[in-house]
């Protein structure tokens, strides 16, 4: 029986939301099509997360633990990924999208003789391939793609978060502990120094509520505002490229088609005009607040509600109003 | 250094397109160099300048891409190299990387530079993929870049912050748009890329692609959104309303 492997991403000690999305989607799949469906961890202690991964429905987990994944190389976790393919002869690897993952799958793709599909928003197995829905063009259009790797190797595919909803399904896994030596002389590159985002105290591409600030916002004052909305909503603050540009907040904040996408139950955008760039990393938000002073800026379009005003006006009295309701 | 800027021509997003038959219909034809290239093309004209070297940079596309590998020489990049195919929306990224590789094989760079995705198709791939073909070590998603002796060092991108990385060199990079503001070029840069050759090849058998794009559709739309009226005060108290109706605060 064909396999389908999901990656479960461990972030700050824990599984990330969107794996669990991923892994919900694996599991659909599996049962559509009568597959098995299996997960694969590496982190420095993966076999504590089995427990995790079945209670999605993984019956088997690829458990691969090293130090080497607590560093930020990729020939380590090439390395662990091409012998975890190599032993469950996955049809379908699925990832759940962000930085790491992207940093790996072409490689890893050339590696295990596979195809990739990268960020899609939709994917589905019929007749041996992949089929998927990619956002493309700055998320203007959707491209519906398939993926065909020959000689039983693997399709990869990573999935934009968001764009499923995890749901659990308990198994007792059978854990494969994998045993992963890395071998020194493949990694000529070295980590010289990680620089960690200064406050962010929830992870963005996890978080349920986002303040968004764009250049609306101008100074110490406006930032302080967009901060204190972000305390009041326990929301990751996320930013637009032309303020992580002026240095007011981190690069890691940035959202969009070169950034970070999102997919929030709230989404605030502050001062964001909404240029298609932008749009491309927040459409999958459930709700999403506009506030900015332009009545005709394109964020309106895509806005759930939409606050035509200065920001500066219109956060002191809604930072109130969560306060009130908070209390409540 | 010797760097080789692998760059892409690619439709101008911000111009008007539709579907039509499940194709892609650009009345414009406005087409512009990939912004991320476009990065890479200027990060590695700047550390040749202070450290010494040269930028080449190589495309694949149809004849029309020609006038990128201009615009390129234009910004200062020395040679240009054209792989010519009659249509490159055939080719996945395994392909393009496989072409590249083809081409690149037996290589005297130091670093080899692609944008960390194309505009258009968002993708991504290529610059790992070629790598792997390569066998070089690599990094993604770079924000900034400086030479070393014998070694690039990549900052990168990373989930949670930057992580900054030593690549010896032959190495490969792909960069991000975050990085610097790509010149313009001037007047002097034009003229000069004029005198400049375009190594151009045609390309005879293309490898084969394993992704295809069966149609485009349209981006299912969200539900019509509501503005709301009033005093500031109004306002925070209508959204506040509704975000706690919708349970989601
Ligand atoms: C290849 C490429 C990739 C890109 N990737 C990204 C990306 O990943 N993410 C991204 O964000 N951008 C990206 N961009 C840039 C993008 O095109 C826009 O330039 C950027 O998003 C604009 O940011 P902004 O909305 O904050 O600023 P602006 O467009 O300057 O908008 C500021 C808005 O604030 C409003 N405003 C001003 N003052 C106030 C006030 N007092 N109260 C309320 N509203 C106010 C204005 O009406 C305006 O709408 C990319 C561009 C390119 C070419």
């Amino acid at each position: 029986m064909p396999t389908i492997l999901s990656y479960v991403a461990v972030s700050g000690g824990k599984p990330t939301r969107a794996s669990f999305e991923v892994l919900t989607r694996c599991r659909q799949i599996a049962e559509a099509q009568g597959w098995d469906l299996a997960a694969v961890v590496l982190a420095p202690d993966a076999e504590t997360f089995a427990e995790a991964a079945g209670r999605y429905g993984a019956a088997t987990v690829y458990a691969v633990s090293s130090p080497d994944f607590d560093h930020a190389l990729n020939p380590p976790v090439l390395a662990a990924l091409t012998t975890v393919i190599e032993l469950a002869q996955p049809a379908v690897v699925a990832f759940p999208s962000s930085e790491g993952v992207k940093d790996v799958l072409g490689a890893l793709a050339v590696r295990t003789g596979g195809a990739a599909l990268a960020d899609v928003a939709e994917f589905d197995v019929s007749d041996g391939a992949v089929e998927a829905l990619r956002p493309v063009m700055a998320a203007k259009f959707m491209a519906r793609t398939r993926a065909e790797a020959g000689d039983g190797s693997p399709v990869l595919v990573s999935v934009r978060s968001g764009s499923y909803t995890d749901e659990e399904a308990p198994v007792q896994p059978t854990v494969e502990t994998v045993v992963f030596e890395s071998d020194a002389s493949t990694v000529r590159q070295t980590l010289r120094e990680v620089v960690a985002a200064a406050g962010g105290a929830v992870d963005l591409s996890d978080a349920r509520v986002v303040v968004a600030a764009g250049r609306g916002v101008k100074d110490d004052e406006g930032k302080r505002l967009v901060e204190e909305l972000a305390e009041v909503t326990g929301a990751a603050i996320g930013a637009s490229r032309a303020v992580v540009e002026s240095g007011m907040f981190p690069a890691t904040a940035q959202i969009g088609q070169t950034g970070k996408v999102v997919s929030p139950d709230v989404y605030f955008a502050v001062g964001v005009s909404g240029a298609i760039q932008h749009v491309a990393g927040m459409t999958n938000s459930r709700i999403i607040v506009a506030i900015n002073s332009n009545p005709d800026a394109p964020i309106f379009d895509v806005a759930t509600y939409g606050i035509v005003g200065d920001l500066y006006k219109v956060l002191p009295p809604l930072i109130e109003e969560l306060k009130k309701a908070n209390a409540a | 250094m010797k760097f080789c800027v692998c760059i892409k021509q690619v439709p101008d997003v911000s111009a008007p397109i539709q579907i039509r038959g499940g194709e892609l219909v650009m009345d414009a034809g406005r087409a512009v160099l990939n912004a991320y290239d476009a990065s890479a093309v200027e990060e590695a004209l700047v550390l040749t300048a202070a450290h010494g070297g040269e930028v080449d940079v190589l495309l694949i596309g149809p004849e029309k891409a020609a006038e990128t590998v201009r615009k390129a020489l234009a910004m200062g990049a020395a040679r240009g190299t054209h792989l010519v195919v009659a249509d490159d929306a055939e080719l996945d990224s395994g392909a393009v990387s496989a072409l590249l590789a083809r081409h690149l094989d037996g290589h005297a760079y130091d670093v080899i530079a692609t944008g960390k995705q194309a505009q258009d198709t968002d993708a991504g791939l290529a610059g790992s993929m070629l790598a792997e073909r390569l066998g070089l070590p690599y990094a993604t998603n770079a924000v900034g870049l400086a030479a070393e002796d014998g070694t690039l060092v990549v900052t990168r991108q990373g989930d949670a912050g930057q992580e900054i990385i030593a690549l010896p060199t032959p190495c490969l990079v792909t960069c991000s748009n975050d990085m610097n503001d790509p010149r313009i070029p001037n007047l002097k840069g034009i003229m000069a890329a004029k005198k400049k050759t375009i190594d151009t090849q045609p390309v005879a058998d293309l490898p084969a692609a394993s992704v295809r794009v069966l149609r485009y559709e349209p981006v299912p739309s969200r539900e019509p959104g509501q503005k709301l009226d009033g005093e500031p005060t109004e306002q925070a108290a209508a959204v506040v309303r509704k975000l706690h109706d919708a349970s989601v605060l």
